[in-house]
């Protein structure tokens, strides 16, 4: 960024916007992870691996159908499902079976399933970097604020609000929601009335992957798709939902915002540190407020 | 309890190994000591893990920033410094520990799940500002070449002087273990509650187990200098640092030389896997979760339950568990 | 000894403790009774600092306590037995009483000395007294209900408290072992001098042991007094004595 010369209103105002463009991801991939630890209560580690698996098989779908804008559309509708299905497997097959056990055994098994996801997709996708186009309406750039905005973010910025509402609405309208929301609060209490609390959780964390792999597929076409990016992003909303307040939608949407718009802050104005400034305004909000911003659902 | 006799052959068979381990360069390639080497170091620092997530109960699950303070520490004053050598080996710990007051002043505040998530989001700044300050740490590069002195450049050399402090380690923390303190810790593990209805500050020993842990991990750290002569950012990388608490899992969390046994076997199992396959996190996956649904208490905790006959759901004494 | 003023504590809106008031002086030995969630639980918690009160205040030796830590108020000498088995179920019996009296000695933080040595003849008379010595290396999780039940008040006098406090002593014991209870209760304060709260539902035992009586209902204090005292007293009867 040779813009650190000349900080202008049109740069910080560019900067802003980018920043919380990206922090609508952030939201959208800490958000499945936030549902997961308010039913679950387990630090999903391999959500970060969702995410990346939902970039991969985004690129995969959208190459496989010619790459076009239809292409982009359908690959970021099914990408999300596909990995969904696969989190359904994993937890179907082996996670739940370990819902009575010692939690530190459940997060050790998501940290497995990081490790196994991590190497599945060197092994099918291999170390390669690949990127994905966006669709022709959201190529290029508009100018606001006498700066130009890449429209991908402005598609982001809209995205994001998008799926909060909706995961809002989903949570307290419907049935599933309902419960799961119960569930986090007070499982014993949604187990004595009779509903099956496995299945419960089986839907938290399929929703939580379905999440992260949309996550995947909104970054696809802004980012290089490549190994590695399930590490990074995996702290970063870790941090995120332990700001935002553990289990709470909001609280993931704040963090999301904090996080991104310091280190777009960073990058304008100490461009080498830039990763470093979310982390200290994670170690600010926890000083301030050690459980989080807003009120965690456990 | 044990017995006089039990405990005699304990300590016999103790000094079997280590003058097995003290002849071993003279019989074998040293391919092979480099590797024992390695696992000296992450033996010591899988020790010091578990002295707080195993017998403290602690979710400690950033422990390898404070190997990679002391690596980071040592390194510093060894490559940029003109200071003594023996201040980089004496700092490096110190520094270790030192960061761990820090960030366990502020953890010990919350209960434990906040408790590791609140040390992952510091341990990472720490990493973040390590992986980018390419004037003061080398960046991503990190620091090669570190000159070691003479004394223990050659392997053999530095095999039998980590072989050394390994033992000190060792005897330092099994006499923790078997302190007041040590004991406490255990019951603090068990239950928090009671313990601070007794009068006991929960915290404020939780936070001095914090620092002996990071003290001893500040020393792993020291000897990965010895051993490899570089440090770079994925030492503080928090996927080391759950790969630290498998190992630990691996041998037993409740035993006190488990984490030996984690640690030899993932270091074993990383380099010689390493030769046949470029997956190895697939194997390690597949590994941890073998070990979540079998054996759960880990090889060594499996050993003395076979050993004993007892169920392994079996409730045991802590004095059993610190000392088989 | 203890003084309790219009202490208050509710969970969301429900008040659990809601203005008690509760006196204890030096040598008595005081039940607090009434009917399930009457609040006599949440009353101990306060006292002993787990939870933190809304309102009123709770003098020990005319001191203020009710801000402080648990482990600051056992300091001051109020120790306590928890309704459930609170023990520490993977140690011994042993060190379950060595815990509390490592405590007491302010020794839990001596490093690099075996724990074997330290505070054996205080823990071995401990477990002497409440009738453990020969069970004191078993697993506390394999000893029987009342074992543990007794373990857990042997615990509490490792810390030489001058208040013990017990939460339903006796509850979910054989009557043999209730009579064995009660005798150690009452040998505790006759032998020892100490000072012993306590709260139970069985009436035997409560108007068989204590000096005096405190009877709460939702939270509040309904009275204070003498064991006939609080017999005669229209309202305890209302209230608690008419549902037997």
């Amino acid at each position: 960024m040779d813009a650190g010369h000349t900080i202008t209103f049109a740069v910080i105002a560019s900067h802003f916007l980018v920043g919380i463009s990206r922090a609508m991801i952030l939201f959208v991939v800490s958000s499945g992870l936030s549902f997961v630890l308010g039913v679950l209560r387990v630090p999903n580690v391999a959500h970060g691996s969702l995410y990346m698996l939902g970039a991969f098989v985004a690129h995969t779908i959208a190459t496989y159908f010619g790459g076009g804008s239809v292409a982009f559309w359908f690959a970021l509708i099914a990408s999300p499902f596909v990995v969904a299905l696969i989190g359904l497997v994993a937890e179907r097959a082996l996670f739940c079976h370990l819902y009575e056990r010692e939690h530190l055994m459940l997060l050790l098994f998501t940290f497995a399933l990081m490790l196994i996801f991590g190497d599945l997709v060197k092994i099918f996708w291999g170390a390669d970097y690949r990127s994905l186009m966006a669709p022709d309406l959201l190529r290029g750039a508009v100018t606001i604020f006498s700066s130009p905005i890449p429209r991908y973010n402005l598609f982001l910025l809209i995205a994001g609000p998008i799926i909060a509402v909706a995961l809002y609405l989903f949570s307290n309208n419907t049935l599933i929601g309902k419960i799961a929301r119960a569930a986090a609060v007070d499982r014993e209490m949604v187990g004595a009335i009779g509903i099956n609390v496995s299945w419960v959780f089986a839907f938290a964390f399929v929703l939580g992957c379905f999440l992260a792999g949309l996550g995947g597929a909104l970054v696809s076409p802004t980012v290089s798709v490549t190994l590695g990016m399930d590490h990074d992003i995996i702290i970063e909303t870790f941090l995120i939902v332990t700001i935002g307040g553990l289990g709470n939608m909001w609280g993931a949407m704040v963090g999301s915002l904090i996080f991104g718009i310091t280190q777009s802050f960073g990058v304008l104005f100490l461009p080498q540190f830039a990763i470093v400034f979310p982390y200290i305004a994670v170690v600010l909000v926890l000083m301030w407020r050690p459980r989080g911003i807003l009120k965690s659902v456990w | 309890m044990a017995t006089v006799d039990e405990k005699r052959k304990r300590i016999l068979g103790y000094a079997a190994v280590v003058l097995f381990l003290l002849f071993l360069p003279i019989l074998v390639p040293r391919f092979y000591i480099y590797i024992l080497t390695v696992i000296f170091v992450t033996s010591i620092l899988a020790m010091s893990l578990n002295l707080v997530a195993g017998h403290g109960g602690l979710f400690q699950f950033h422990h390898g920033v404070f190997y990679g303070i002391g690596a980071y520490t040592a390194a510093l004053i060894l490559a940029k410094t003109s200071l003594p050598p023996l201040v980089g080996f004496i700092a490096g710990p110190i520094a270790a520990a030192a960061a761990g007051l820090i960030i366990g002043l502020f953890c010990v505040r919350l209960s434990r799940l906040y408790f590791g998530m609140l040390q992952i989001s510091l341990g990472s700044l720490v990493w973040a500002i390590t992986f980018r300050w390419y004037d003061f740490t080398g960046g991503d590069d990190g620091i090669h070449g570190i000159p070691i002195p003479a004394l223990l450049s050659s392997i053999n050399r530095s095999y039998y002087f980590i072989l050394t402090i390994l033992v000190i380690v060792m005897i330092l923390l099994y006499l923790i273990l078997k302190s007041p303190f040590g004991g406490i810790l255990q019951a603090i593990r068990d239950n928090p509650d009671r313990c601070a209805a007794v009068g006991i500050n929960v915290r404020r020993h939780q936070l001095v187990a914090i620092v002996i842990a990071t003290f001893f991990a500040g020393v792993a750290g020291v000897m990965f200098v010895v051993v490899e002569g570089t440090v770079f950012p994925d030492l503080m990388f928090w996927v080391l640092s759950l790969e630290i608490f498998i190992m630990c899992l691996l041998g037993g969390w409740f035993t006190f030389s488990g984490p030996i046994l984690g640690a030899a076997i993932i270091v074993s199992l990383r380099t010689f896997a390493g030769v046949y396959t470029e997956y190895w996190t697939l194997i390690l996956g597949i590994i941890l979760i073998l070990l979540i649904f079998f054996l759960p208490e880990g090889v060594m905790g499996f050993i003395t339950e076979k050993m004993k006959g007892k169920e392994p759901e079996a409730l045991r004494s802590t004095e059993k568990e610190v000392d088989q | 000894m203890l003084t309790v003023k219009n202490l208050e504590k509710s969970f969301d809106d429900f008040k659990a403790v809601n203005r008690a008031n509760l006196d204890v002086a030096e040598g008595e030995i005081v039940a607090v009774i009434g009917p399930n969630g009457a609040g006599k639980t949440t009353l101990f918690n306060l006292i002993t600092g787990m939870l933190k009160p809304n309102g009123g205040t709770i003098q020990f030796k005319g001191e203020e306590i009710s801000s402080l830590p648990p482990h600051r108020i056992c300091k001051k000498g109020v120790a306590r037995s928890f309704q459930v088995a609170n023990i520490f179920h993977r140690l011994s019996a042993f060190r379950n009483v060595q815990v509390s009296v490592l405590s007491q000695q302010n020794k839990s933080m001596t490093l690099f000395h075996p724990a074997k040595r330290i505070a054996v003849q205080e823990t071995y008379q401990i477990l002497e007294n409440v009738g453990l010595l020969d069970k004191s290396h078993k697993i506390a999780g394999s000893l029987s209900h009342g074992d543990q039940r007794i373990l857990e008040i042997a615990i509490a006098l490792g810390n030489k408290p001058s208040l013990l406090i017990l939460d339903e002593p006796t509850a979910g014991m054989s009557p043999e072992e209730t009579a064995t209870t009660i005798a150690l209760v009452k040998n505790l304060a006759d032998a020892q001098g100490l000072t012993i709260l306590f709260c139970e539902h069985d009436m035997d035992v409560v108007f068989g042991v204590a000096n005096r009586i405190m009877v709460m209902e939702h939270g509040r204090t309904i009275t204070q007094g003498k064991p006939d005292e609080v017999k005669k007293n229209q309202e305890v009867q209302r209230a608690y004595l008419g549902e037997e």
